[in-house]
């Protein structure tokens, strides 16, 4: 053994390291891009969504249950919205109208096994209906029970189609799960087309479009003008098991709000 | 002549395997309509999305844990006389994983997407963790097999030269232990940790079921072992079980029993100790409701206290009999113990409507589907036994084996019976 060769080898080990670290860099950076590509970090987006029901409007008609079936494609076996019969209060009905809560620490996120649930850089939590692979543990993480399972196929006709709207997204294949995605392909559309979500009704969910005494508005939490923002300055608002810490994005302002301004009655 | 050739008839082996394979057929039958139909065979729901395939999930995972604590007793802490036990141990965990995996198969709602976990990785997720540990645990157990198929006497006496090869991974088994061992402790508790992050559900939301889950598997695993090797030798001379070496992992077990027991009172008396009517209803309906039974009679009295008192007590715990009583006891024990687990988090769920205190119950029975799919999977994993210790040898602690010697020698087996 010479020097020649031990040098060659210091060489080879050298280059060896450095082939390595340019090799670690690489991974690193691709999967960093890769991970931008299919879903950047949440905040990376100057809009945060959000949706304020107002149940001392909300009369019960349904029509957002309806508006959804059709421009989501859902099937009439399940709801990605979902309006609830709560205590009539004072002689008056109330009624809940549960969507996906679009939580910013969303348990169904955290624990989905193979990252089929995700997050926006709008802070929309989206089902990639691709990698799921249906073992439905985000059901029984979900506090808010809003996603279903395609148990079966649905193949049958849309029945709230064409009177309600026309399907905007593709059908789920049986054997996932899905849920309400705040009408992503409504803002995403209409944002490219120069429309504002909230106050156009091409850019705005569904549900908040079709209520008639518009007790659904949905707007950017990040811009202080907004309905939304406005709303939720201005009165008592509440969200569902907040004791969770999901941090839902769909706020509530209660029937009694008006008299009693009860804000600490908050849930 | 015919008599001669109608012999087999006769035989009760050929019945017990018939009788086996009606099950697996019936339970492919009701695979194939699962995979055709969907899960819409299953009486499961968006509230109930686990039932009894999830229970055979488990169980079959907490049963076969006695391959990773029997071989972490032999090569770890170098009691080598349980070597023999060691190989029925990683025989039957290898059938409880692989019975694991059909389960899950049926279970999820799209089996052709089996490999996602492996591509898309969640590390938040408990599931993916217990995922990837399942897969990587099972080539484990794949390998520490494989010699006891190269030993086998149909390996050395048709190819007697890839036996050889196959018996040669011998050199690795401590090497897979110490990794089967640390794969083990992951997912065993993670199937806790699984349901105890389901904030959700009351009933589940604690790290104390962590803890309960890795303790009662480490229990009942070895449990399943003793019975099964017993229920062998009663059934065939082909399994020789040596009483000395059952007697000694007998009391291993009675002994972590007592731990178990002392957790799981402290971790009921804990779930008492809350303020979230969710949590209180769930406990109720646990202790005094519908899976009261199951939890005082058959995980409390039959799976923890009756064992004890026969596998501690030397007198009781050296007489076969009892000592398999007593381990099939265990065994019931702690498939009850994943059931009332599973179930009772999904019976009782939490409302998340405004000032409601009252949470919503619900129900599961399986469909026939399910029961016929479960049923067929445990058949095959019985198949599997018995075929192991006809032709494998899986239950024979009488073997000799040399101390630890470098040469890579199959292990030397006793001809002839």
């Amino acid at each position: 053994m010479g020097n020649q060769t031990l040098a060659g080898k210091t060489m080879k080990r050298r280059d060896f390291l450095k082939l390595s670290i340019a090799g670690l860099a690489t991974t690193t950076i691709a999967a960093t891009t890769m991970r931008n590509k299919a879903s950047g970090p949440v905040g990376d987006s100057p809009h945060k969504w959000a949706m304020v029901i107002d149940q001392s409007k909300c009369n019960g008609c349904g029509y957002c249950v309806d508006a959804c079936r059709a421009c989501n494609d859902v099937a009439p076996d399940k709801a990605w919205t979902r309006l609830i019969a709560q205590e009539p209060e004072e002689e008056r009905d109330v009624y809940l109208p549960v969507p996906c809560m679009q939580c910013a620490d969303a348990p169904c996120v955290d624990i989905c096994p193979v990252g089929a649930s995700y997050y926006r850089p709008d802070g929309i939590v989206m089902m990639d209906y691709d990698k799921c692979i249906g073992c439905r543990y985000c059901e029984l993480a979900c506090p808010y029970h809003a996603r279903s399972f395609n148990w079966k196929a649905f193949t049958e006709g849309n029945p709230a189609v064409p009177d309600w709207g026309q399907p905007e997204v593709a059908r789920r294949p049986r054997g996932v799960v899905e849920k309400c995605a705040f009408c992503y392909q409504r803002i995403d559309r209409g944002l490219a087309m120069g429309l504002t979500p909230g106050v156009d009704e091409q850019a705005t969910p569904a549900c908040v479009v079709a209520c008639p005494p518009g007790a659904r508005v949905f707007g950017d939490l990040n811009d202080p003008e907004s309905q939304v923002s406005q709303l939720l300055a201005g009165n008592c608002s509440y969200r569902l098991r907040e004791d969770l810490g999901t941090e839902p994005r769909v706020y509530y302002l209660p029937v009694q709000a008006e008299e009693e301004a009860a804000c600490h009655d908050n849930v | 002549m015919s008599r001669q050739r109608l012999g087999f008839l006769r035989n009760s082996f050929t019945w017990w395997v018939a009788f086996l394979l009606l099950l697996i057929v019936s339970g492919l039958a009701a695979g194939i309509l699962v995979f055709a139909r969907g899960l819409q065979v299953t009486n499961l729901t968006d509230l109930v999305p686990w039932g009894l395939w999830i229970g055979i999930d488990l169980s079959s995972i907490a049963l076969a844990a006695g391959a990773f604590s029997i071989s972490a007793i032999v090569y770890l802490l170098k009691v080598k006389k349980l070597l023999p036990v060691a190989k029925t141990a990683v025989f039957l965990g290898l059938i409880g994983y692989t019975m694991a995996v059909l389960t899950l198969l049926l279970d999820i709602g799209r089996p052709d997407r089996f490999w996602h976990a492996m591509a898309y990785w969640n590390i938040h997720s408990p599931l993916w963790e217990v995922t990837m540990c399942v897969t990587l645990y099972l080539a484990v157990l794949t390998l520490e097999v494989t010699p006891i198929v190269g030993n086998s006497d149909i390996m050395q006496n048709r190819w007697p030269k890839m036996g050889r090869k196959m018996g040669s991974v011998h050199k690795l088994a401590p090497v897979l232990a110490v990794v089967g061992l640390c794969l083990s402790m992951m997912h065993q508790t993670s199937l806790g940790v699984t349901y105890g992050v389901i904030r959700a559900r009351p009933a589940w939301d604690r790290s104390s079921l962590a803890v309960l889950f890795i303790v009662s598997a480490v229990a009942a695993g070895p449990a399943m072992v003793i019975f099964a090797s017993h229920v062998a030798a009663r059934m065939t001379s082909k399994a020789k079980i040596n009483q000395d070496l059952l007697n000694t992992i007998a009391k291993y077990i009675g002994w972590v029993l007592i731990v178990y027991l002392f957790l799981r009172v402290w971790d009921l008396l804990y779930l008492s100790f809350s303020t979230d009517p969710g949590r209180g209803d769930s406990l109720f309906y646990l202790t005094q409701g519908p899976l009261a039974v199951n939890c005082w009679l058959g995980e409390m009295i039959i799976g923890i206290i009756i064992p004890i008192i026969i596998l501690l007590v030397p007198h009781w715990r050296q007489n076969p009999r009892l000592q398999m009583l007593a381990a099939a006891m265990v065994v019931i024990g702690l498939i009850l113990y994943r059931w009332d687990t599973n179930m009772v988090g999904q019976m009782v769920v939490f409302s998340y409507l405004p000032q409601a205190t009252t949470p919503l119950f619900t129900s599961y029975l399986p469909s026939f589907v399910e029961i016929a799919a479960g049923l067929g999977v445990v058949a095959y994993g019985i198949l599997a036994f018995t075929l192991g210790v006809r032709y494998l040898r899986v239950v024979d602690h009488t073997e000799v084996h040399e101390h630890e010697t470098a040469q890579p020698m199959p292990v030397p087996m006793l001809s002839g019976d």
